[in-house]
């Protein structure tokens, strides 16, 4: 690296610009927690859709591409329940 | 004894149409009515309020919604709350609604509610105008839910519920980060609930949060965050106490005012 090239930007701060992005852009995702663990990135939430999954994963390993991502987001469970609370 | 079914965050758009229908139309056999406790879309736009309304249309019991911070994104928060009434929904902003189911009154309260934050470790209505104005907003949307229950204090309800998109205690946000619980909810909710009196508190807005909780004067909270209860809708079964449906009954679980 020469004298003039700009250093790196910290890891931290792309995640968190990238928070807002996922937040404020076209996904609208909130539900959606990024922790840098390492050098690594952790996707983790839970989010209403299979399709929505997959872009906010794409999303992230697209912006990080040179950081390695693991994506644990689950679909919300759309199913009825099997019981009821009683509350008193 | 009635049967509460609700949810919220279900973020719903065009790519989940359909999603919840199938599981919502079992509300009939299970439940007497359905609470949504907001961010029913994700950006609050037209289009996706029209996809909510789809899957609650005609579904045989009552809906009762409030909006969440995502049904305001798009600046459209009343053309969300008129395609949502127009699908039958009952929309509450410090506004109440009394339902009979069979022979049980059931009064509902409703406010989106805001942030602000718990005792101790909340924001004051103090210093630059854009944090007075935030502390006043949340105080506002409390002011509303309050004489919205005390309203219902005085329509014999055998048993009324709070329903808020933000949360009134902190207790049903443990597994989120503390730094920040004071975007998550405000204790101002439960002092509202606390003062006029509630059965039950049903919020959403934590994703990451836990189902169960209490206000200080001994209201139960229940987190119903999709997310959180891991189904379409969970189902809460309460029972009128000796003497409710008269305002001095309803009124056993809260504090004196002032």
């Amino acid at each position: 690296m020469s004298a003039h090239d700009a250093p790196a930007e910290p890891l931290d701060y792309r995640v968190a610009r990238l928070g807002e992005t996922l937040a404020g852009g076209p996904l609208g995702e909130l539900g959606v927690r990024l922790e840098v663990r390492g050098g690594a990135v952790l996707v983790e939430g839970t989010v209403p859709s299979a399709r929505c999954r997959d872009d906010v994963c794409g999303l992230v390993r697209g912006e990080l591409a040179d950081v390695p991502v693991h994506c644990d987001i689950l679909v919300a469970d759309a199913s009825a329940p099997d019981h009821a609370e009683e509350v008193s | 004894m009635i049967r509460v079914a609700a949810v919220g965050d279900i973020h719903l758009g065009p790519d989940s149409r359909g999603t919840l229908r199938p599981s919502f139309e079992t509300l009939p056999d299970c439940a007497d009515l359905l609470l949504l406790a907001g961010d029913l879309t994700r950006h609050g736009t037209p289009e996706e309020a029209e996809v909510v309304a789809a899957e609650i249309k005609d579904l045989g019991v009552p809906v009762v919604a409030v909006l969440g911070n995502h049904d305001h994104h798009d600046d459209h928060p009343d053309e969300v709350t008129a395609i949502l009434r127009e699908a039958g929904a009952h929309v509450l902003e410090g506004e109440s609604v009394v339902l009979t189911c069979g022979d049980t009154k059931v009064g509902v309260a409703g406010t989106k509610g805001f942030g602000g934050g718990f005792v101790g470790r909340c924001a004051g209505e103090f210093g630059e105008p854009v944090m007075k104005e935030f502390v006043a907003y949340s105080r506002r949307r409390a002011d509303g839910l309050r004489e919205a229950l005390q309203e219902l204090a005085g329509q014999d309800c055998d048993v009324r519920v709070a329903l808020t998109h933000f949360s009134p205690v902190p207790d049903t946000l443990a597994g989120e980060p503390l730094e920040i619980y004071p975007f998550l909810g405000s204790y101002l909710l439960a002092e509202a609930i606390d003062t006029a009196g509630a059965d039950l508190a049903v919020h959403g807005h934590a994703h990451a949060g836990t189902e169960h909780g209490m206000t200080t004067g001994g209201v139960k909270v229940r987190n119903v965050a999709q997310p959180v209860i891991g189904r379409a809708f969970h189902v809460y079964h309460l029972r009128p106490q000796e003497g409710a449906g008269s305002a001095a009954g309803a009124a056993s679980a809260s504090f004196p005012a002032g």
